[in-house]
């Protein structure tokens, strides 16, 4: 519990955006493609990954390699067989509709084209029976109905009842644009009440209209005419405006558009939240796997120090660090982004032992610390003070053998110095860079650079950091 | 009245300001005073031989020659000899009355290459002078 409750603590502002962009990509994509087939070999390949996932958690090596090698075949099939599919989804949309669009699944009902589908029937005398559901749900009423899946067309309904075609005596059942079954078998009505002219498409409409809200529309193939059985009623419609007027009502019955939008808002929640659930899985397997550790060498950083003091010894100067993350964050870590800062607020002149904690430090978002050595760090503090001392040449090399240097006069003579009290104590002499002999003029004046020792020491504003030397060699006795 | 003390006091302070040495010197003592000091290759007839402040190896030694004129009564001042600001002896010089000059020195090793300086003290520690010299190839 506590592992995941840190996995979630520290994500990254990154790692948030990350996911919901991949979860967008992969809600568009179902808003795109679902009906077709390639949505279902997508979901196909999205259970293979997660048996993947599953067989290499459990160390099942070959197993793990063989759903590697089928979901890489199956990615390349989807884009060689599906061509044509995806082609026609992504140019039958627009931008707007690619990246921001909820086409609704379902359109509305083609009263137009099946009030002059069904005149025309009328006229032929070709008998038709046509169900329209309503909110209730047909499937459990009708049987043997034929899948068709076809878009509602005039030259469609005309032959699906043409006299030679096998479905004709069937109803065909029309949801929205779609004529999703035919040749389906009605529940016939045992009212007594309907008139004896009746046959059986009549009172298969009457049967389908009584047991649910559908509204159900058939053609007299001996009379010629259109009928319409809704509730308990069936009743001849002689003018064609009339009809469109009794479809446009049922398809606008309240409650079922109510009913379809919420059905399609739940869906579409689902597929959201499924898909921000799997791109979740899919980005914690990718990038947090807590099996990736690395070692860091990091030096020391001392903040806050009173400016009155200097740091004049420390127990360490770098810290070693064992650090845990993904694989993808540590081999992006660079050691830059590692900081270890101790605090110096309180300390004081002398030795101060500071604890290295967490909070001294900074990592990259996603990167634990699992172990610090050392735990604690001794730092030692020295008061600044500044001293004036005389300052002497370091003298080098060989004179000839029968010069001597006689006399050194130096200016300044004395330099000002700043540092650690208990450095200076010791301090009573500055001394130059080597000069070398070797190469001498006889006499003169030259100009040498002071070498501060040790060199924490710095020289005071006001004093200079060369002195001139002028010097006499006079000839060696004998 | 005011004017005759005003007289007196500006009379007494010219006195002042014309005789103040002789009274330093009939009230006081002489003091142990160093005349000269100065690092040489070495001593000659009781005084320093070829001076400098760079010393070769080759030399063997280095010497510190030092002279008190006056030494009021018998006394040790000391010659402390410092490598880069550290102490590597100290000798105890005895001094006597009326004038002494004394002399240290120290054999040269390869390790004794480079800066020094000889402290000449009193056994109270203050410091007459200081000399400065380097010890090369």
């Amino acid at each position: 519990m506590d592992t995941l409750l840190s996995l979630f603590t520290s994500l990254r502002w990154q790692d948030i955006v990350d996911i919901l962009l991949v979860s967008y990509i992969v809600f568009r994509l179902y808003i795109l493609l679902r009906g077709t087939t390639v949505f279902h070999v997508l979901i196909g390949i999205a259970l293979l990954w997660l048996s993947h996932r599953i067989a290499l958690f459990l160390g099942l090596i070959v197993t793990s390699w063989a759903m590697q090698g089928i979901m890489a075949v199956t990615a390349l099939i989807i884009i060689v067989v599906f061509r044509n599919e995806i082609r026609s989804v992504l140019q039958a949309k627009n931008a707007r509709a690619l990246l921001w669009g909820l086409a609704r699944k379902e359109s509305e009902t083609p009263v137009d084209i099946i009030a002059e589908s069904v005149y025309e029937l009328a006229r032929s005398h070709t008998g038709a029976l046509i169900v329209l559901p309503g909110t209730d749900d047909v499937d459990e009423v009708i049987h043997s109905g034929i899948p068709w899946g076809g878009t509602v067309s005039k030259e469609m309904l005309l032959s699906i009842f043409w006299h030679d075609n096998p479905v004709h005596d069937g109803a065909a059942i029309i949801k929205g644009e779609r004529v999703e079954e035919v040749g389906a078998i009605l529940p016939l009505s045992h009212r007594k009440d309907l008139p004896s002219s009746y046959g059986t498409r009549h009172r298969a409409a009457a049967g389908l209209a009584e047991k649910t809200d559908a509204l159900v529309v058939l053609v007299s193939e001996e009379r010629g005419e259109v009928a319409v059985a809704q509730g308990s009623r069936v009743h001849t419609v002689k003018q064609r405006d009339h009809f469109m007027q009794i479809l446009r009502e049922h398809a606008e019955v309240p409650g079922q558009r109510k009913a379809y939008l919420k059905r399609q808002r739940l869906e579409l929640g689902i597929a959201a939240l499924a898909s921000i659930l799997f791109i979740t899985g899919v980005w914690f397997s990718f990038a947090r796997g807590w099996d990736t550790l690395t070692a860091l060498e990091v030096p020391l950083g001392f903040i806050n120090r009173n400016p009155g003091t200097e740091i004049v010894d420390t127990s360490a100067n770098s810290a070693h660090l064992e650090l845990s993350g993904s694989s993808t964050l540590i081999r992006s870590l660079r050691p830059e982004q590692v900081n270890v800062r101790i605090d110096l607020s309180k300390a004081g002149a002398g030795p101060n032992t500071v604890p290295i904690t967490k909070e001294s430090i900074a990592l990259p978002p996603g990167i634990s610390l699992k172990k610090v050595e050392p735990t604690a760090v001794t730092v030692t503090l020295d008061k600044v003070i500044t001293k004036e001392v005389p300052v002497q040449v370091d003298w080098v090399g060989t004179l000839p053998e029968d010069l001597r240097l006689a006399e050194v006069r130096l200016e300044p003579e004395m330099v000002e110095v700043m540092g650690g009290e208990e450095v200076l104590e010791s301090v009573s002499t500055i001394y130059t860079e080597p000069v070398p002999l070797d190469n001498l003029e006889p006499s003169g004046t030259i100009t040498v650079r002071l070498a501060l020792n040790p060199a924490s020491l710095r020289i005071a504003s006001g004093s200079k950091d060369k002195v001139t030397v002028e010097y006499v060699t006079k000839q060696r006795l004998h | 009245m005011n004017a005759k003390i005003l007289t007196f006091f500006i009379a007494m302070l010219g006195a002042c300001l014309l005789f103040p040495q002789q009274a330093h010197v009939q009230g006081g003592e002489k003091s142990l005073t160093l005349a000269q000091a100065a690092m040489c290759e070495e001593i000659r007839d009781n005084a320093p031989y070829n001076l400098g402040v760079v010393f070769s190896m080759a030399n063997e030694k280095v010497c510190c020659f030092t002279m008190f004129d006056p030494v009021p009564e018998r006394t040790f001042i000391y010659h402390s000899w410092f490598r880069r600001d550290r102490l590597i002896t100290s000798i105890k010089l005895s001094l006597e009355p009326p004038q002494w000059a004394t002399v240290s020195r120290i054999q040269l090793r390869e390790a004794d290459k480079g800066p020094w300086r000889v402290e000449i003290t009193d056994q109270t520690g203050r410091v007459f002078r200081t000399l400065r010299f380097s010890i090369t190839d």
